[in-house]
């Protein structure tokens, strides 16, 4: 892919406005309009994640896309809005441009005050609910979104949690009327939560009773994957599309196995949270069986399995850099060195950050693992273009030609807090609004 | 029916008229009259149930009963301090539902159903047969027992083993006081932490105190002056003079129980737990006896890697070294006895022989099994020796007990329970027979195992051997057996019955045709025991091989424990960035000297004094130590007494976990500092912690000297309960209202405590003869305390109305708030945090995990900072902790605060609201040299601790950090070895599941004891 077209010699900034990046106001949040206006923005260092950091570097967005990336573009570079509308130069000299950052596995719009009841639809009850989406739930108007978007994330996978196999996750972008215009097109996404004993009872008798349930939960599992696939092949054998032919109420009809498909089908990718060696491999072990393709949520250990995991091709979104050590022996700084650990084995990662409100803190778990490992530019793809990977799509987390016309514009290091600014995000090309709950109550004391 | 079988036996004694003494010589036997002093060839004499004599030369009374036991030895009876034997007791059980804030009240007993210190034992003991054989079997003949039940459990008897009536086997009837932290059946709710049952103890002391100095007094008259009858204090007048029996679970709780009862000046005993020899000094120093069980844990799981992984360094190193413990607790000189408690009892030998080969004194375990036992069950003038007018509470062994020897009987009160018979066993070697023209050699061996007697033989002449079957030793010597002799010439089965005697064998044969043989046969002397030696001298070297340790031994004695305590240093740090979190600010290309743990100087290029050395600090940055003003970590035992709505009884300062791996990961955060507080499930909680982390020291140590006093009160959602579920709605307060009456009464209930008091010490000492003393209340001065301002508060607020409502109180009872902690909403109300001289200390970005959090913002510490309040950011978590510096950094990004003013807000700041910013939170000289140095600006989200130092010893280096992790993963490689290539008989072990708290965070409800609870997470 090529990352700039036609680089443009001259500067052509007649007709078009040079933007203010307006301070926040105590103002209804109300997202923006389809790109209609192209957006320049000029003499930036753009950390484009696919072909690295180039300084003094313009970029064009238009109808939501990336256009051109070089040095001196014009507003003239392509296309049909350049002659319709006016276009939105900013002049960002001195300043960074990063792509917008993916949130991977949140509870966002699903959760809003943890502990109030009420507000909490992420996870259901049972065991096995392949069935049941986030999207079904999800609310575009939660308090909680603009402050994450705040921080440069433009993009999050909205996770249902559970026991078992917790049903379908979606990714959205983060400024939108509805579910239905923050769907984001990605590939099918199956969670399971692969079972482990939480904490080991101190008690002789509970422990085995623990360990024992702990079987009959991965044993059931297992049952439900072979039914699954019994489905598929029976499904296949009738050479039929079920769902555009058949009753859904009819006997052999059965929902839940239904919505698998796809993922024995291979349209889909299983997404399973688990952490120790144990239980990664079980996972593995029934990927092989069923040929998922296949991403480990957690991945703690996923770094000691490196060539199980490459043999069946499976990536990993590691959440915990922010997290202690799970065991008491374990060097005190290794959940930070895991991203960098993942990367020298060669097996492909991102990192997530599994939370709600504060999975705004993700780019400072990039920054940490930068810290402890990673480059700056590895940190900074594993929160960008490797997260949009391992969701099966191809034109985001890049600032390359051709992708989606999603930026983050900072004044400092996106990652680090000691000196990130944001000043204006761009989500396929729409300049969203910085104001969120937080800014306007900062505003209203501030009067006070 | 057992009483009518008693008054019958009584009926018959009377009349035969049986009263003459039976006296019984044991001759020709080795006596360990007492550890260390070893009798050969004498005879103890015994009269009925006591020891007459020891005689080693000279007579034998003419009417003495001999028995001869040469070849044997004599051992005084062994003594267990620490069991429930033969104590028939159950307490009612009440099935109440949660929660349960009174019990019954019934026959004048304490309010708080863990305390039973009323119960006097000897009422309940009802001796056991077939219980007492888990002690006889292993040479006990008397023990001490309790209920084993509640905190105060009540005071313990002491009796034999013997298979007597009760009144025969109590040897003492009051012993010992029992008491453990582990609050056992009791349904009340309080205490539910460990920290709670320290309290409690405590109260409970100043109450029995305070009772049994008022309770003769007729008072002033009035009702209230009129000290209601306590049978559970009255009991507990005495404890000066006896030595209390305290259990505890692990280390750290003994050494928590020692300092208590130091802390009380009263004598005791503390049960071991076999990890003593990692804090040793510290044990020795509080100089209690203690009572060690030998209960070394099973060889963790190392079977795969996945499993090994699960297991941490600090259990692997256990499992080598419960048996060296026995052996380290001698060494430091530490008095002791054996209990057979926490372990199955045929693993008491065993474990005892491997401690022996761990370098543990004979000596010293005779002595513990005897004398020392004897002493903690009031019982030394009659028990644990071989002395005229002891009981006759002996052990006969063949060989030596802590090496090969077996028990063959017990004496318990003069009479015999055998293991194996004595007779039998006498008989037992090699003979030679001969019938008709034949010469048969006759081999009799014990192949007994454990309690189970058993013997074997065979017949052989030259190199063949035949095995004897249906073999049968009697007492008086009748040996029989059959045998097939068909290899001799004789044909078919024959069967053997010989009478032994020591003058030879004579008796008969009958063989398969039913004719009878004459066989005759004599001994062949010693053959036996020189076998048994040769055997025992093959065994000894495997013993000595398994010695030898692959663990190390640290402080604490985990991972990354060092090996020795950090050295003061000298040092000259040179051309750094200091960050001095004072008004020079940030001093670019500047020195620092340290010395005496303390910050010397600081300055642009100062010259190296003689003795220091020089740390080259180009292009790193320099700061005072992270203090955090709110933390959990480091506690053992729950981090909330949440029972009560008021416990400022409680102190976190009994609950420090110096053990705990939190206290390196702070370090190696940067922070030296914490306050560890309680949590926030009442609104007044409990005390205070300040710690500094200096890793490997004591509890005590970790404490902050001379920091002020202080407390942990709550507002909120917790307080009232909110989110426990829907069995939590009767204790008051329910809502914010409440909160704020629930705070007015209790000052008010610490005014009137304080002004009683007053009023009692202003009285003439004739008059407090007569009246009644108030009755004294840890709850209520701390409260008073407060009030005085000499305890300050730390309030965990959120909302803006509860901040007000508490400014307001304070105010109205004329003390000052020193912190407000979390105070999300703090920057609604900046002007009157700031105007009442409150500081505030919140989190840098949380927010919306309850609704009282959902106005939070990301800009409240730039809020109430620029309104002039002292203002912190604090953890409140394991993990943030050691993130501390970007989490100031985050008020850079949200609100441009300065750097100096970001980076004031975990050093100087924080200090000042502890009030030890005299000491701390500064780089300035005169302060203790609590610094860290990073390799990058501390806001930077890539900044990194190289060093970390407190008081001038380096507590954290990223380089030795390096090194310790190589280290234990070496380590744990060698001990994985060692199980995998250990025989069974070294992996076999009690099952112990190590302590697995969790995290605590201010709303951790956790029951210590065991008691499930449907409370919130």
């Amino acid at each position: 892919m090529q990352h700039s077209s036609k680089p443009v010699l001259f500067a052509a900034l007649l007709g078009a406005i040079c933007t203010t990046l307006a301070p926040v106001m105590a103002s209804d949040i109300v997202p923006t309009p389809k790109q209609i206006r192209s957006v320049l923005i000029k003499n930036a260092t753009v950390h484009t994640v696919s072909q690295g950091v180039l300084s003094n570097t313009d970029v064009l967005i238009e109808n939501g896309k990336i256009t051109a990336v070089g040095p001196q573009l014009t507003s003239q570079t392509n296309s049909a809005t350049a002659e319709t509308s006016d276009t939105q130069v900013v002049d960002a000299s001195g300043k960074h441009l990063y792509p917008g950052l993916i949130a991977l596995d949140t509870s966002l719009g699903l959760v809003e005050i943890e502990m109030s009841r009420p507000t909490v639809d992420n996870a259901e009850v049972g065991y096995i609910n392949p069935q049941i989406s986030s999207a079904t739930a999800y609310n575009a108007d939660s308090e909680l979104i603009p402050t994450i978007r705040f921080n440069g994330i433009t993009h999050a996978q909205i996770v249902p949690s559970g026991d078992g196999i917790a049903g379908q996750s979606v990714l959205v972008d983060l400024d939108a009327w509805t579910i239905e215009d923050a769907l984001t097109q990605s590939a099918g996404q199956f969670h399971v939560y692969w079972p482990q004993i939480k904490r080991m009872p101190e008690d002789e008798k509970k422990k085995a009773k623990a360990i024992e349930k702990n079987q009959q939960a991965i044993d059931q599992l297992n049952i439900a994957f072979e039914d699954g696939y019994r489905y598929f092949l029976s499904d296949k054998a009738k050479g039929k599309d079920k769902t555009k032919d058949e009753d859904p109420q009819s006997a052999t009809n059965n929902l839940r196995w239904q919505a698998m498909l796809p993922l024995y089908q291979g349209k889909a990718t299983l997404f399973a949270h688990a952490d120790s060696v144990g239980q990664i491999e079980q996972v593995i072990a029934l990927t092989k069986k069923y040929q998922f393709k296949l991403v480990i949520v957690g991945g703690y250990d996923a770094w000691r399995l490196a060539s199980s995991l490459r043999e069946v091709k499976a990536g990993v979104i590691y959440p915990h850099t922010l997290s202690l050590p799970k065991r008491k022996d374990e060097p005190v700084d290794l959940p930070f060195k895991i991203p960098s650990l993942l990367a020298n084995a060669g097996v492909p990662f991102a990192l997530g950050f599994s939370s709600d409100w504060n999975s705004r803190n993700l780019p400072y778990a990039a920054g940490y693992s930068a810290a402890y490992g990673l480059t700056p530019e590895q940190a900074l793809k594993s929160i960008t273009l490797d997260a949009a990977k391992l969701l099966g799509v191809e034109d985001l987390g890049a600032i390359a030609v051709g992708y989606q016309g999603s930026v983050v514009l900072s004044e400092g290091d996106i990652l680090d807090p000691m000196t990130n600014k944001i000043e204006a995000i761009w989500i396929e090309g729409r300049q969203i609004d910085l104001n969120n709950r937080h800014q306007q109550l900062y505003q209203k004391y501030l009067k006070r | 029916m057992i009483a009518s079988l008693v008054s019958q036996t009584t009926y018959a004694q009377i009349n035969t008229g049986t009263t003459s003494n039976k006296l019984t010589a044991f001759t020709h036997a080795e006596l360990m009259i007492a550890p260390g002093k070893r009798l050969s060839d004498a005879t103890l004499l015994v009269e009925n149930n006591r020891i007459k004599a020891i005689i080693e030369h000279g007579d034998i009374p003419a009417g003495a009963f001999k028995i001869d036991l040469s070849g044997y030895t004599i051992y005084p009876g062994f003594i267990d301090p620490f069991t429930d034997y033969g104590i028939e007791f159950e307490y009612p059980k009440l099935g109440l539902t949660r929660p349960v804030y009174d019990i019954k009240r019934i026959g004048g007993n304490a309010d708080n159903g863990a305390i039973h210190s009323e119960k006097e034992w000897f009422n309940y003991v009802y001796p056991n047969k077939e219980r007492a054989k888990e002690w006889i079997n292993n040479g006990f003949t008397s023990v001490q027992s309790s209920k084993l039940d509640g905190i105060f459990r009540g005071t313990a008897v002491s009796l034999s083993l013997a298979d007597k009536t009760a009144n025969e086997v109590i040897y003492r009837a009051r012993s010992q006081p029992f008491m453990a932290f582990d609050k056992g059946s009791s349904e009340q709710d309080y205490p539910s932490s460990l920290m709670g049952s320290i309290a409690l103890i405590r109260q409970t002391f100043a109450d029995a105190n305070w009772y049994n100095q008022n309770k003769n007094k007729q008072g002033n008259g009035a009702i209230n002056n009129q000290v209601e009858f306590n049978i559970a204090f009255e009991r507990l007048d005495d404890l000066t003079d006896k030595q209390i029996i305290f259990e505890t679970k692990n280390l750290n709780d003994q050494l928590r129980a020692a300092h208590l009862l130091k802390e009380h000046k009263l004598p005791a005993n503390l049960l071991g737990n076999g990890q003593e020899y990692s804090r040793i000094n510290e044990l020795k120093a509080l100089n209690y006896p203690l009572i060690l069980p030998l209960n070394y844990p099973q060889a963790p799981d190392v079977g795969t890697d996945d499993a090994d992984r699960e297991v941490s360094l600090a259990d692997l190193r256990q499992w080598e070294r419960a048996p060296t413990n026995p052996a380290e607790v001698a060494k430091a000189g530490i008095p002791f006895a054996l209990t057979q408690f926490g372990i199955k009892t045929d693993a008491f030998w065993p474990r005892l022989r491997q401690a022996i080969a761990q370098g543990l004194s004979e000596e010293q375990a005779l002595a513990a099994l005897t004398t020392q036992a004897a002493e903690m069950t009031g019982t030394a003038d009659f028990t644990g020796k071989l002395a005229p007018g002891y009981m006759a509470d002996f052990v006969v062994t063949k060989g030596n007990i802590f090496k090969e020897g077996q028990i063959y009987s017990v004496w318990l009160q003069g009479q015999q329970q055998s293991l194996r018979s004595l007779p039998q066993a006498r008989l037992l070697g090699d003979y030679q027979l001969s019938l008709n023209n034949l010469t048969l050699d006759l081999s009799l061996q014990d192949v007994s195992k454990g309690d189970k007697p058993k013997i074997q033989g065979s017949l052989s002449s030259g190199e063949q051997s035949i095995a004897l079957t249906q073999l049968k030793l009697d007492d008086d010597g009748r040996l029989s057996f059959t045998a097939d002799l068909s290899a001799a010439g004789i044909n078919g089965l024959s069967r053997f019955t010989l009478w032994m005697a020591d003058d030879g064998i004579q008796g008969r044969m009958v063989d398969a045709k039913s004719r009878t043989t004459n066989v005759a046969g004599i001994a062949i002397a010693q053959t036996a025991a020189v076998d048994n030696a040769t055997q025992a001298d093959n065994q000894t070297p495997k013993d000595k091989a398994n010695t030898s340790l692959v663990s190390h031994l640290t402080y604490p004695n985990v991972a990354y424990g060092l090996s020795e305590a950090p050295k003061v240093e000298k040092l000259h740090i040179k051309n750094a960035t200091l960050w001095t979190s004072d008004k020079q600010g940030i001093l670019e290309h500047a020195d620092l000297l340290m010395a005496n743990g303390r910050i010397e100087k600081i300055g642009q290029q100062l010259s190296t004094p003689s003795g220091y050395q020089v740390l080259d600090a180009t292009g790193k940055h320099l700061t005072a130590g992270i203090i955090d003003e709110h933390s959990h970590i480091a506690i053992n035992g729950g981090t909330n007494e949440g029972t009560d709505a008021v416990t400022s009884e409680v102190r976190i300062g009994d609950v420090i976990n110096p053990d705990d791996i939190s206290l390196y990961r702070a370090l190696a955060g940067g922070v030296t500092s914490a306050q560890i507080l309680h949590g926030s499930a009442n609104p007044i909680g409990g005390q205070s912690q300040l710690i500094k982390m200096k890793w490997g020291e004591t509890a005590e140590q970790l404490k902050f000297a001379n920091a002020p006093a202080s407390i942990k009160f709550a507002l909120g959602e917790n307080v009232k309960q909110s989110n426990w579920g829907e069995k939590f709605v009767q204790r008051f307060p329910q809502t914010r209202m409440g909160v704020k009456a629930l705070f007015e009464e209790t000052f008010d209930a610490a005014i009137a405590y304080e002004n009683a008091l007053k009023a009692y010490d202003d009285l003439r000492s004739s008059d407090k003869k007569k009246t009644v003393a108030p009755r004294p209340s840890y709850r209520l001065q701390a409260v008073a305390e407060v009030l005085n301002q000499q305890r300050d508060v730390h309030i965990h607020s959120y909302v803006q109305s509860e901040i007000l409502m508490f400014i307001r109180l304070a105010e109205a009872y004329h003390f000052k708030v020193q912190t407000f902690t979390h105070v999300l909403e703090g920057y609604k109300v900046a002007s009157e945090l700031a105007a009442h001289g409150a500081g505030a200390s919140t989190f840098a970005d949380w927010w919306a995990y309850k609704f009282e959090v959902y106005d939070a913002i990301p800009q409240n510490a730039c809020l109430m900072q620029n309104k002039g309040v002292t203002t912190s950011i604090n953890s409140d978590d394991y993990e943030m902790q050691r993130r501390l510096n970007q989490e100031a950094a985050k008020s850079m990004m949200y609100c441009n605060m300065s750097k100096e003013g970001a980076w004031n807000m975990v050093t100087i700041n924080p200090a000042k609201q502890l009030r030890v910013d005299e000491f701390v939170g500064s780089l300035t000289p005169g302060k203790m040299a609590d610094i860290v140095l990073w390799n990058a600006e501390p806001l930077s989200i890539y900044a990194k601790v190289t060093q970390a130092w407190v008081e001038g010893k380096r507590y954290f280096d990223r380089d030795q950090d390096q090194v310790a992790q190589l280290a234990v993963v070496n380590e744990r490689a060698a001990l994985i070895q060692k199980i995998l290539s250990s025989d069974e008989q070294a992996k076999a072990g009690e099952k112990v599941t190590p302590l697995n708290e969790p995290q605590w965070h201010c709303d951790t409800h956790y029951q210590a004891w065991g008691h499930t609870h449907e409370g919130a997470k």
